[in-house]
């Protein structure tokens, strides 16, 4: 899915927090939205996802606006999947379940369960599993619609470089497959797996760098 | 069915006081419905019982009050298509240690409704005793009822509950008692479909009576509509207790698992379905509380029912149409009181998660 966002403007009471930005998001691709804290990466990335309205400007998907597209929950559920910086999981249910009640079709769950090596963990609780594993589940969560396109916000904020890098490293393997990722991030470590760096500073696309 | 239930077993403790609060409101339903509605089938059974028509003073509000001359039940047997007229007086007194007893002054062709369990129909200065205050004064050989001793002559059975609990005697020693010759007529009929004519023609013999069919008697009994609407309020007071303890409680769950459902709006639930998600869990736990509430209600009427205390006055009965109305009663309780915390979660902006809390 093709993502064109213009002139993006938001506040947050009387504070700017996005100030004009123009960036486009390329069907397939894992974009990097990477910035300092209060840079409005996160304000970006949750006008990207549909989750928040921009105060002005308007949002594409695919040539339409958010209005255009009609039931906004059925495009959520279809097109878009979210990793979060904590993994906001349920915690009475199974991370078999949490992935169930996203899922449409859910003979996709074992074989996703699989694919992300967490199979064998499919009937236990997230406070039974290690951090990386529950981030695996809710990626799995995320993908388990087959969206176009994931949006995670600080996704490895509360894992060690090894776990880290193996999310990234997930992202980039199914991004190869054709789910597009953004990923907001303040680590550095994140360049080099995504194809587009957009860097965000004080509201404003500092610099975009394609590789 | 199974997510239901595992987010009612994770908020046990809520969970818990929304089952006690559901419990406690059903059962009052059940025990204020089936209490009054007793009050009235036995009282309404009493009046049916040989009475097609029934006959009482005019206007007036209460058949203990009323006052009519018997010599007028001789007059309505004459009538064609009356097969029989008994004259009934209903009064109540104390009676040895019991405070208040309801004493059924009875012409001598009215015997017959009350079937003997021992002894034998009572003359002059002698009484039947009801099955249950006969047990309740232990047997007693004699009564005193307004310092007058009577002789027990015999103890009858009813399985209405005012007569089992109270004295029979003849007609004349209840007038001495209550200074009156008759309190009600009742008059059975040859043909029922006759009943309004017959009435028509009983009316006309007296200014004093008045004579009414005794479902129509019944249907318009203005102490029937005062119980009937006393228990209504009771109930829908009791409903409506149930419905703001769902409210306060369910809105706290919804603000403990804010999280969650910020979670499940993230995902593209639809607030459909979040909303059904809530509806179904209260719906559950409405069911278990019916179940209970049920149960515990048929044991608290059993109870008062053999209690000493109420000399089996009261006689609560949970019919069928009674489980029927207090199960539908039972859901809306749970769908309204859950209906406006499901739409505020149904509602809640998942940039929540982003900005704070989890699940």
């Amino acid at each position: 899915m093709r993502i064109e966002a213009q002139a993006l403007e938001h506040f947050y009471a009387h504070e700017k927090v996005l100030n004009g930005v123009d960036i486009e998001i390329l069907p397939g691709s894992f974009t990097a939205i990477i910035g300092e804290s209060g840079s409005g990466k996160t304000t970006l990335l949750s006008i990207l996802s549909t989750l928040l309205q921009p105060s002005l400007g308007v949002v594409r998907y695919d040539g339409k606006s958010l209005q255009e597209l009609g039931d906004i929950d059925r495009f959520r559920r279809t097109n878009i999947g979210f990793v979060f910086q904590f993994h906001y999981l349920i915690s009475y249910l199974t991370l078999r379940e949490n992935i169930a009640l996203a899922a449409l079709d859910t003979t996709l769950i074992d074989p996703l369960l699989v694919e992300l090596g967490i199979d064998k963990l499919g009937s236990r609780y997230s406070d039974e599993v290690s951090g990386g594993e529950r981030q695996r589940a809710a990626i799995a969560r995320a993908l388990i619609n087959r969206p176009s396109i994931v949006f995670a916000d600080e996704p490895t904020g509360n894992l060690d470089t090894k776990n880290a890098l193996g999310v990234y490293e997930l992202f980039k393997r199914f991004a190869g497959e054709g789910t597009g990722f953004v990923v907001a991030s303040h680590d550095k470590k994140i360049a080099d797996y995504a194809d587009i760096i957009i860097e965000m500073e004080d509201g404003i696309v500092k610099q975009i760098h394609k590789r | 069915m199974i997510t239901p239930l595992k987010a009612l077993r994770k908020n046990r403790f809520k969970t818990a006081l929304i089952f006690i609060s559901m419990s406690v409101s059903i059962s009052a339903i059940f025990l204020i419905s089936a209490i009054s509605g007793g009050v009235v089938s036995m009282y309404s059974a009493m009046l049916k019982t040989d009475g097609d028509i029934i006959v009482t003073q005019k206007g007036i509000a209460d058949t203990f009050f009323s006052d009519i001359n018997n010599s007028l039940s001789a007059e309505i047997r004459k009538i064609t298509g009356v097969k029989e007229s008994s004259a009934l007086i209903l009064g109540a007194a104390p009676v040895d240690k019991l405070p208040i007893v309801a004493i059924y002054g009875v012409s001598d062709n009215r015997y017959d409704s009350y079937t003997l369990a021992s002894g034998r129909y009572p003359k002059e200065d002698e009484v039947i005793l009801g099955s249950k205050i006969f047990e309740t004064l232990k047997h007693p050989k004699t009564i005193v009822l307004s310092k007058k001793e009577f002789v027990v002559s015999g103890v009858f059975k009813s399985r209405i509950g005012f007569e089992d609990g109270g004295v029979v005697m003849n007609l004349s020693d209840a007038g001495e008692l209550f200074h009156k010759s008759a309190s009600i007529f009742l008059v059975s009929l040859n043909d029922l479909g006759k009943s309004e004519a017959i009435v028509t023609q009983i009316n006309a013999l007296s200014g004093d009576i008045e004579a009414k069919t005794t479902d129509s008697f019944i249907d318009s009994y203005n102490q029937f509509k005062i119980i009937q609407t006393s228990s209504d309020v009771i109930g829908a007071m009791a409903f409506l207790m149930g419905i703001l303890g769902i409210v306060s409680m369910m809105s706290m769950v919804v603000n403990d698992r804010k999280g969650e459902f910020g979670i499940m709006r993230s995902i593209g639930l639809s607030s459909r379905v979040i909303i059904f998600k809530l509806l179904s869990e209260t719906l559950i736990i409405a069911l278990v509380a019916y179940g209970v509430a049920l149960g515990a209600s048929l044991g608290i009427l059993e109870l008062i029912e053999h209690a000493d205390k109420f000399q089996g006055y009261i006689n609560g009965e949970i019919t069928t149409v009674l489980m029927v109305n207090v199960f539908i009663v039972s859901v809306t309780m749970a769908l309204l009181g859950t209906f406006l915390p499901a739409l505020y979660a149904s509602r809640i902006d998942p940039m929540s998660l982003i900005q704070r809390g989890g699940a």
